[in-house]
């Protein structure tokens, strides 16, 4: 393997100098409280941060010791957990809906065509939850914050998918979604003033559209093509939006950090995640591993003899330190795996012994992930050429 | 708050149908399997329900890859399992509704149908919840059903998708289905929610939202939470004390098969350290609902295993 930076150091370069990281990673592993980690760290190192939420779950509110947190950037003192912090750290949660409805207002060609499709019963009760709409709209936002002169730093927590993955692809499903053309088509008949007849070019197309009439309903279909026809006004200008983020994401000034959880499930996600991020050409700044067990083994032996122990605490002590020694090995074995499949070594962020809720634990957890080791080369080295 | 898990099961178990609901990573699929296990023990037939997972618990009890992604199979006596792809049901769906055979793939493998099922909103969870609710409908097949729910992270996102879909579609077979799927949800006879959590913030955090908005938002019924992966009481009060009066000492040497006593003794640390955060959240989910919590231990091994499964189950059984 060709030398490189140390992970660690290349992190700390991006929260100096990059203008946009990005968090991913598969539900449940961390993701909201290492973005707020690195924001406060980011802010150590003199930058004016903004982290974004859109996990409609406050999770970052609990992290941040907040019960809540609006949709508008707020200001939190850091000066009694980094009292030299010559930065400065806001955070935010993003509200999807109003999003939606910004816009709306932003592209809407008239009052008229901006109504219509607030008030479209298919809009306004399935903006919110159209697949995709939350990572569309979080990148939409990205774009807005980013061009807003109080940050120079822009941290997104990303939505809680199921797949990591799910957060680059939904935009594009979303956008060939709105993409009136191929609803146009479909939906042909009702575009023509809501007239029903079935005059369709293909068979195919008459088959897809009675199939959608006898599972949908009329009315639906209604609500649908009326929400395409006031809509395919502004789709330009959400296309070019689109365009932008789309830009904005592959700019040598954004960069990804992929978190993941020492489990078989999250580290096959941050594999392929990793394979997708590479082949979409978006720039990749670091893995890294949250919950870590450290194996007990490795702790120094300070020596000496054996002092007595009560009756039966033997036992346990070897007992506690048996399962977590197990538990460690099966991490390091399954983590040596992810770095020689990816190239690239992870941070190893143990697991606290307490949870983290204010922003004392952020500030800890954020000075473990920049103080992170990764795995002994020697066993990557060995276990790649065994692979080779 | 109530204690006895066995009236719990039995309270889960008259139901048709059982969601289980907590944040990712909690080991929704693990309790599921347990509590599949419960039944098949009572001599029910169980069939355990997973969406998209990509490790299903459901290899555990013996379930083969490559398994139908819409119709469960048994894999072990009088438990069935099945993994469930959204977009297989939808195809089925598609099938039952057009009756006409011939024309079905040609729709299904239309560019069309391809795009607007890709970025449907909510379709194919209105779909799994349909299949579902098929399930439970199949008495002569099975008593009860355990869903393990997707983990989307939103919340209850995937029981509020029917109520969407029912008022965006006022008429025809979609919408008439969501509204089936949400008068089963809200049938109380019927269908019960458990919450899982494990005893960290955010997912107990989680966990009592998921309980709020099951009742204020959905109207299923929950009927427990249960509490995965806590750490037991290992050491008593005084052990506690010498761990770290050794630890602070700066203690060294060997115990026996060569283990160092300073690793066992930060071992130890760390388990009386997670120990105290089970007994906190167990607290505090007992001050902030009044339903019945069980607790499941905490189990160190690379891999869980059927033996791993029915000790949880057991302990599910034999609650204190």
């Amino acid at each position: 393997m060709s030398p490189r930076r140390e992970p660690a150091a290349a992190l700390r370069e991006a929260l100096q100098e990059r203008h946009v990281i990005v968090v991913c990673g598969a539900g449940g592993v961390g993701k909201t409280t290492t973005a707020a980690a690195l924001g406060v760290q980011a802010a150590m190192l003199g930058r004016r941060v903004l982290v974004c939420t859109i996990d409609p779950s406050r999770r970052l509110a609990t992290s941040l010791g907040l019960t809540r947190l609006s949709d508008k950037p707020r200001a939190l003192t850091l000066a009694r957990v980094a009292p030299d912090a010559a930065g400065e750290m806001s955070a935010m949660m993003l509200d999807t809906k109003s999003t939606f409805d910004a816009l709306v207002h932003r592209y809407a060609k008239d009052e008229a065509a901006r109504d219509r499709i607030l008030q479209n019963r298919f809009y306004k009760h399935v903006s919110a939850a159209l697949h995709g709409s939350h990572e569309y709209m979080a990148m939409e936002k990205l774009l807005e914050l980013t061009l807003d002169e109080r940050f120079d730093l822009v941290v997104l927590d990303t939505p809680p998918t199921l797949h990591a993955l799910d957060f680059l692809e939904a935009p594009d499903r979303l956008m060939s979604f709105l993409d009136a053309s191929v609803l146009r088509f479909f939906l042909r008949p009702y575009f023509a003033a809501g007239r029903v007849t079935l005059r369709i070019a293909t068979r195919t197309g008459a088959l897809a559209l009675k199939l959608a009439d006898r599972l949908l309903g009329l009315q639906f279909l209604q609500d649908l093509s009326e929400f395409f026809l006031a809509f395919e006004s502004m789709y330009d200008g959400f296309k070019e939006r689109a365009a932008k983020v789309h830009a904005l994401l592959r700019d040598p000034s954004s960069g990804f950090v992929l978190v993941t959880a020492p489990n078989a499930a999250t580290l096959d996600e941050a594999r392929y995640f990793h394979e997708r991020l590479t082949e979409k050409q978006m720039p990749f700044v670091a893995l890294i591993v949250n919950r870590l067990h450290p194996d007990p083994a490795q702790e120094p032996d300070p020596g000496g003899p054996l002092p007595t122990l009560p009756a039966g605490l033997d036992a346990k002590l070897i007992a506690v330190h048996r399962d977590m020694q197990a538990l460690a090995r099966a991490e390091a074995k399954t983590l040596i795996r992810l770095e020689v499949d990816t190239g690239e070594p992870p941070l190893l962020v143990p697991e606290l012994e307490t949870d983290i809720h204010d922003l004392r634990g952020l500030r800890e957890a954020g000075d473990l992930i920049l103080g992170a080791r990764t795995l002994p080369r020697r066993r990557v080295r060995r276990a790649a050429g065994a692979r080779a | 708050m109530r204690d006895n898990s066995p009236v719990v099961l039995d309270r889960l178990f008259a139901r048709r149908l059982v969601f289980l609901s907590g944040k990712g990573g909690v080991g929704k699929s693990v309790v599921g399997a347990a509590l599949a296990l419960c039944a098949q023990k009572r001599g029910m037939r169980v069939v355990l329900v997973e969406v998209e997972a990509p490790l299903p618990v459901a290899r555990l009890l013996g379930g083969r890859p490559g398994a139908s992604p819409i119709h469960p199979e048994e894999v072990l006596p009088g438990i069935l399992t099945v993994n469930l792809e959204p977009a297989a049901v939808m195809e089925e769906y598609i099938k039952r509704t057009l009756h006409i055979q011939m024309f079905v793939r040609r729709i299904v493998q239309s560019p069309i149908y391809q795009r607007f099922y890709s970025a449907a909103p909510g379709l194919p969870e209105l779909m799994l919840l349909g299949k579902i609710m098929d399930l439970t409908d199949d008495r002569h097949d099975h008593d009860l059903v355990i869903v393990d729910s997707p983990a989307t992270g939103h919340g209850l996102s995937f029981l509020k998708v029917p109520f969407a879909a029912s008022a965006a579609i006022p008429i025809g077979p979609v919408g008439n289905a969501a509204r089936r799927v949400i008068s089963h949800l809200q049938d109380h006879e019927h269908t019960a929610l458990a919450v899982v959590a494990i005893p960290e913030e955010m997912a107990v955090v989680e966990g009592l939202e998921f309980l709020e908005q099951a009742q204020r938002e959905v109207g299923i019924a929950a009927e427990a939470v249960i509490l995965n992966q806590c750490h037991e009481a290992v050491f008593d009060e005084s052990e506690e004390a010498r761990v770290l009066e050794l630890l602070a000492g700066e203690a060294g040497g060997r115990l026996a098969r060569g283990v160092s006593l300073r690793g066992a003794l930060v071992a130890a640390r760390r388990q009386m350290r997670r120990r105290k955060l089970t007994r906190f959240y167990e607290t505090r989910l007992k001050r902030a609902t009044p339903l019945p919590l069980l607790r499941l231990p905490r189990i160190f091994a690379e891999e869980l295993g059927l033996d791993d499964l029915r000790g949880l189950a057991a302990r599910l059984e034999a609650h204190p």
